[in-house]
């Protein structure tokens, strides 16, 4: 962890518009086939106050990134380099601009005390499927509470008052009864409102949402993402926003990661993606999948072969085996490094830089 | 009053479905007694041309599935009439049919499965897989089947040497092309595709796509596209039918239905699709409250409670589907009367 190019005390202009800088992340999963590397060399800034999207197919690596910011990575997850740069604001009563502390979160211990006063309180996340992450014996009230008793000092009573204020805020019907319900009493959409409640509690800086609206219906998933969008908006929050969807990224996002086996390998904000996209991977997911509303038939271009198992390591640039751009020599050779092309719009192609990344 | 969906029973028609319901008891109490009836198909009237592919559309639970298995006759129907065009036996009443005159009808009709690792019995290999279709009918053995089967595997994109495999050592759009050559195998005519593609990574739902484009145009098939993703819908469906609570609410060419729905459901649908296109971010039509109960469903048109242009006959009487178009038809009250929106064409 001893990076030198860039380090974060040389940014002390930019930490204003930088909540999380990513650098190099390795994740690697200890599993009793092998090592799995989930992350290899992961580097981006995450914006304040924007919404981020991460895409990419699965395997990827996306909830990884996640997971690896907000250390709930499980046992078998190492991370053997990286650095994770959370520029935090504390929040002072007055609101006058409090100085940014740089909290290195990988130097953190899992369970210390200092990484659950964040989790949860600053940086929250959502995930896929409400049923399965909200526990079955305990009422939506108590699991919403729970993070703001832990969190706010406060007692039973006033976080239930807060609980049902935060509820009406994400559009929950008679948010009164609902503290009351279990989840299993709850619609797939109703249940997924009170995840993203319980992600808000605590008025996070950061939040994760890891697929929220894949297994909901069109409808509901249009209505929760618009929920969202709004309260980001209202609550200046940053929403790192999780999904293979590329119709959700263009409805939601200011900018986006692709990632592809573990790398990012085109970052910028949304329009030159959809517009003007640079990596033969970015374009080829593009072409993979129909386009509403489109007047001809067009038929859709594939991308070849499969995602490769995460097991098996793959010499030079990893997307080499399916890229249409292929070039013998130099792609099955050498890592192709992250390179500007355009103002905030990086890529990792040789097509657009000999630079070769070091390893 | 005759129904206007209900074609003619003409030659250049394959399928025709009237009036279909499919109900489910519901048990409670100790005794499980019967205390309710889940409708999950609601009298449903729809035809299927020869050669095209109709889209069956609707949110979780409004019973597109089960309008699949039924029609198959994998589920039997409480009531209405399905009617199939067999090529041997021409027009044939399926719900009438015993057990052994639907083996004869069986092979002109198949299904693909969503989930490609439930549908494939993880003990047999790929071989047995493919062939049990045509050793139960007894159409090939010995080499003939062999070279059958190692056939059906080049058609669908897989390698005829991995026959002898099991279905762990394939990924699931291999898995999907695996049900895709097992559909395949009797020649039929019709397929019903129960959301093929939703369990797939993006690319490769591409591949799958294709690849169902391409063995319709070879063989001639006739698809019913059981799906929920709309752009997929749209993508590989000549006409669609939008399903809401065990209705049929609306039914038209994908073009007409995509720009120019003439139901309010259908035009909440078109505005919620996400639009891979961020110059082309719309606000959803809030839909007040649930999607209707199958159980205890709304009177009148069960749409009504969550409709924007509702009036006090939408409660009260249950909406006809009504030609509002030539070959489009819509179970709207106020159904060619209402300005809806759809999806903006672009080129």
């Amino acid at each position: 962890m001893s990076e030198t190019i860039g380090s974060p005390t040389t940014t002390t202009t930019t930490s204003a518009e930088i909540i999380l800088r990513i650098k190099d992340l390795h994740t690697y999963f200890y599993t009793d086939i092998g090592i799995s590397k989930a992350l290899n060399g992961v580097t981006f800034d995450i914006p304040s106050r924007k919404v981020l999207g991460i895409v990419g197919e699965s395997g990827c690596g996306k909830s990884v990134t996640a997971l690896s910011c907000m250390r709930l990575l499980p046992r078998s997850a190492k991370i053997p380099k990286g650095e994770i740069t959370f520029f935090r604001h504390k929040k002072n009563g007055n609101g006058s601009a409090a100085p940014v502390e740089e909290v290195d979160l990988l130097k953190l211990d899992t369970m210390s005390q200092e990484i659950r006063n964040i989790r949860g309180a600053e940086l929250a996340m959502i995930f896929q499927e409400p049923m399965s992450s909200l526990n079955p014996s305990y009422t939506i009230g108590d699991q919403i509470g729970e993070a703001i008793i832990l969190h706010q000092n406060v007692d039973k009573a006033e976080a239930e008052n807060r609980t049902i204020k935060i509820l009406d805020q994400v559009g929950m019907s008679n948010p009164k009864a609902m503290v009351k319900r279990f989840p299993h009493e709850l619609s797939g959409g109703m249940r997924q409102r009170a995840m993203i409640a319980m992600g808000l509690s605590c008025n996070p800086s950061v939040l994760f949402a890891d697929e929220p609206t894949t297994a909901l219906d069109v409808t509901t998933e249009a209505q929760i993402l618009d929920l969202m969008r709004d309260l980001q908006a209202q609550l200046g929050m940053t929403i790192v926003f999780i999904t293979h969807n590329l119709g959700v990224v263009a409805q939601m996002c200011d900018s986006v990661a692709v990632m592809y086996l573990g790398r990012i390998v085109e970052q910028a904000s949304i329009e030159p993606i959809f517009y003007n996209p640079k990596h033969p991977y970015t374009k080829a997911l593009l072409n993979s999948i129909p386009h509403a509303g489109s007047r001809e038939h067009k038929r859709l271009l594939p991308i070849r072969g499969v995602v490769p198992d995460p097991y098996s390591s793959i010499k030079g640039c990893p997307f080499h085996p399916r890229c249409n751009s292929f070039m013998p020599g130099k792609c099955d050779v050498n890592v192709p490094a992250t390179v500007t092309v355009d103002n905030g719009h990086t890529v990792r192609c040789f097509l657009y830089s000999d630079e070769v990344e070091q390893q | 009053m005759i129904d206007p969906v209900i074609a003619q029973s003409g030659d250049d028609v394959l399928l025709e479905v009237k009036d279909l319901k499919k109900y489910f008891p519901v048990r409670g109490g100790f005794i499980k007694k019967g205390v309710g009836t889940v409708k999950a198909v609601d009298g449903l009237n729809l035809f299927v041309k020869k050669g095209e592919t109709l889209g069956l559309v609707g949110e979780s639970g409004c019973g597109k599935t089960t309008a699949g298995r039924t029609i198959m006759r994998l589920m039997e129907p409480t009531g209405g009439t399905i009617r199939f065009n067999d090529p041997k036996q021409g027009w044939v009443n399926l719900e009438k049919m015993n057990r052994q005159q639907m083996r004869a009808i069986r092979p002109n009709m198949q299904i693909i499965f969503q989930d490609p690792f439930s549908s494939l019995d993880p003990r047999m290999t790929v071989f047995r897989i493919v062939s049990e279709p045509l050793v139960i009918n007894k159409v090939a053995s010995g080499q003939e089947l062999n070279d059958r089967v190692a056939e059906l595997l080049r058609v669908v994109g897989l390698r005829p040497e991995y026959m002898s495999r099991y279905p762990h050592a394939f990924s699931g759009g291999q898995r999907q092309r695996i049900g895709i050559a097992r559909a395949l195998a009797l020649n039929p005519k019709l397929i019903v595709c129960d959301e093929p593609v939703s369990a797939l990574d993006v690319s490769i739902q591409a591949q799958v796509i294709n690849l169902l484009e391409d063995l319709q145009h070879d063989f001639k098939l006739t698809y019913l596209f059981v799906a929920h993703d709309l752009s997929v819908v749209e993508h590989i469906s000549n006409r669609v039918a939008v399903m809401y609570v065990g209705r049929l609410v609306e039914l038209a060419k994908t073009d007409d239905l995509y720009y120019t729905p003439q139901h309010p459901y259908t035009e909440a649908l078109m505005a919620a699709v996400p639009k891979p296109d961020p110059h082309m971010r719309d606000r959803p039509i809030k839909l007040p409250g649930e999607v209707a109960s199958a159980i205890k469903p709304p009177s009148g048109c069960y749409f009504h409670p969550r409709c924007r242009y509702a009036k006090d006959i939408c409660s009260t009487e249950d909406p006809p589907l009504k030609m509002v178009r030539p070959e489009h038809w819509s179970a709207c009250h106020f159904a060619g009367e209402l300005n809806l929106r759809g999806i903006v064409p672009t080129n």
